[in-house]
């Protein structure tokens, strides 16, 4: 096994964030990441999608969070996104947008789903979540920016989750929900701070690695791929 | 006073960082900033069981010292620091090391910090 691939899926660019694309690029690039995923806001994207090049090293993705509270419309946004980005996130926050969100097989990941005195999941929804692939993205930001009881409430609030992720074998993914340069951490750092807030090495390593892996190959299929489970292996003219 | 043995001394990382920032930071600044966040994250019990201190800095680029077995707390504590004297900055770590001299030779040497770009832009954001 080679060095491990760093993925970074929820980054918010003009006019969502503060930076540029390109300067989030070149800072998450220097940072050690092998792709990212700008995922602004479904209400800030920008005008036009700029077409950055993508390297053998770095890749950039296409990426949408949906901040929607009627579950209707969050399906309607969902199924109109789904064909133009590969990595579609769920702004999550409230029962009916979590359990719309986590109940959708089209949908990647859900963010922030903690609303008042809850942390956003029960046995329910992780099942749902397990059963539609649907990771639960931990995010850095708000642990970076918050201290003292704020802080705290995060931290239950996510041991909360991992329990429950661990017990129905939900997929996690740790991204940094930046807004702008200084909210990027490196993948060595991101790893240390996750562990520290109770998850386990090989659980933190598979969330910012293989689990971002999987959601592209799950959105990008290859050139023989005809539907779910049926696939060119080899081409030949049999007829 | 006799020294400790060297066999009894504390073993330590040392860790070679850089900073990024929106202006230059002073070292005392960049000390009280590092303790505050470690104690805030951890706990004052286990930020003295960590032992950091940061040895040099100059340029934006410094070396931090921790306890050999607590490289991972120090990181993450390093981590969450998000502003240093009012002005958003974040510490990139290099590389960790067993001594200075290897730190040193091995990350700070060749390194160019990160984004003069970045400071020109952010400056124009300021004056908007």
């Amino acid at each position: 096994m080679g060095k491990p691939k760093f993925y970074d899926f929820c980054i918010h660019a003009v006019p969502d964030g503060e930076n540029t694309a390109e300067q989030l690029a070149a800072l998450s690039r220097h940072l050690g990441y092998s792709g990212i995923a700008l995922t602004n806001h479904s209400d800030k994207l920008p005008l036009s999608q700029p077409v950055l090049p993508s390297t053998n090293e770095f890749e950039i993705f296409r990426g949408v969070e949906l901040a929607e509270e009627n579950p209707s419309k969050l399906h309607g946004l969902i199924g109109k996104f789904r064909k133009f980005v590969d990595v579609l996130i769920v702004h999550g926050g409230s029962e009916t947008v979590n359990r719309a969100a986590l109940e959708n097989p089209k949908v990647d990941i859900l963010n922030h789903p903690a609303f008042a005195k809850s942390s956003g999941l029960n046995q329910v929804l992780a099942k749902a979540a397990a059963d539609n692939d649907v990771a639960i993205g931990l995010t850095i930001r708000p642990l970076l920016h918050s201290r003292g009881q704020r802080r705290v409430r995060l931290l239950s609030d996510l041991r909360a989750n991992l329990d429950l992720a661990r017990k129905y074998d939900v997929p996690l993914v740790l991204s940094s929900d930046a807004m702008s340069c200084f909210d990027l951490r490196s993948p060595m750092e991101i790893l240390a701070l996750a562990e520290i807030c109770g998850l386990e090495e090989d659980e933190a390593l598979e969330a910012i690695t293989i689990v971002p892996e999987i959601i592209i190959s799950r959105n990008r299929p290859g050139p023989g791929y005809i539907r779910e489970g049926i696939e060119v292996i080899e081409e030949g003219d049999y007829f | 006073m006799k020294r400790l043995l060297p066999s009894l001394r504390a073993k330590k990382r040392y860790l070679a960082f850089e900073l990024i920032s929106e202006a230059p930071v002073s070292r005392n600044d960049l000390i009280k900033e590092v303790m505050f966040s470690a104690s805030s994250l951890i706990g004052d019990v286990t930020a003295s069981e960590c032992d950091i201190k940061v040895l040099g800095f100059e340029d934006s680029k410094g070396i931090a010292q921790c306890s050999h077995a607590r490289v991972k707390e120090t990181r993450a504590s390093l981590a969450t620091l998000t502003r240093v004297n009012g002005k958003r900055a974040t510490v990139h770590i290099l590389g960790t090391s067993g001594t200075i001299k290897r730190a040193t030779e091995k990350f700070l040497r060749n390194h160019t910090t990160f984004e003069p770009e970045l400071k020109v832009n952010f400056k124009k954001a300021g004056e908007l």
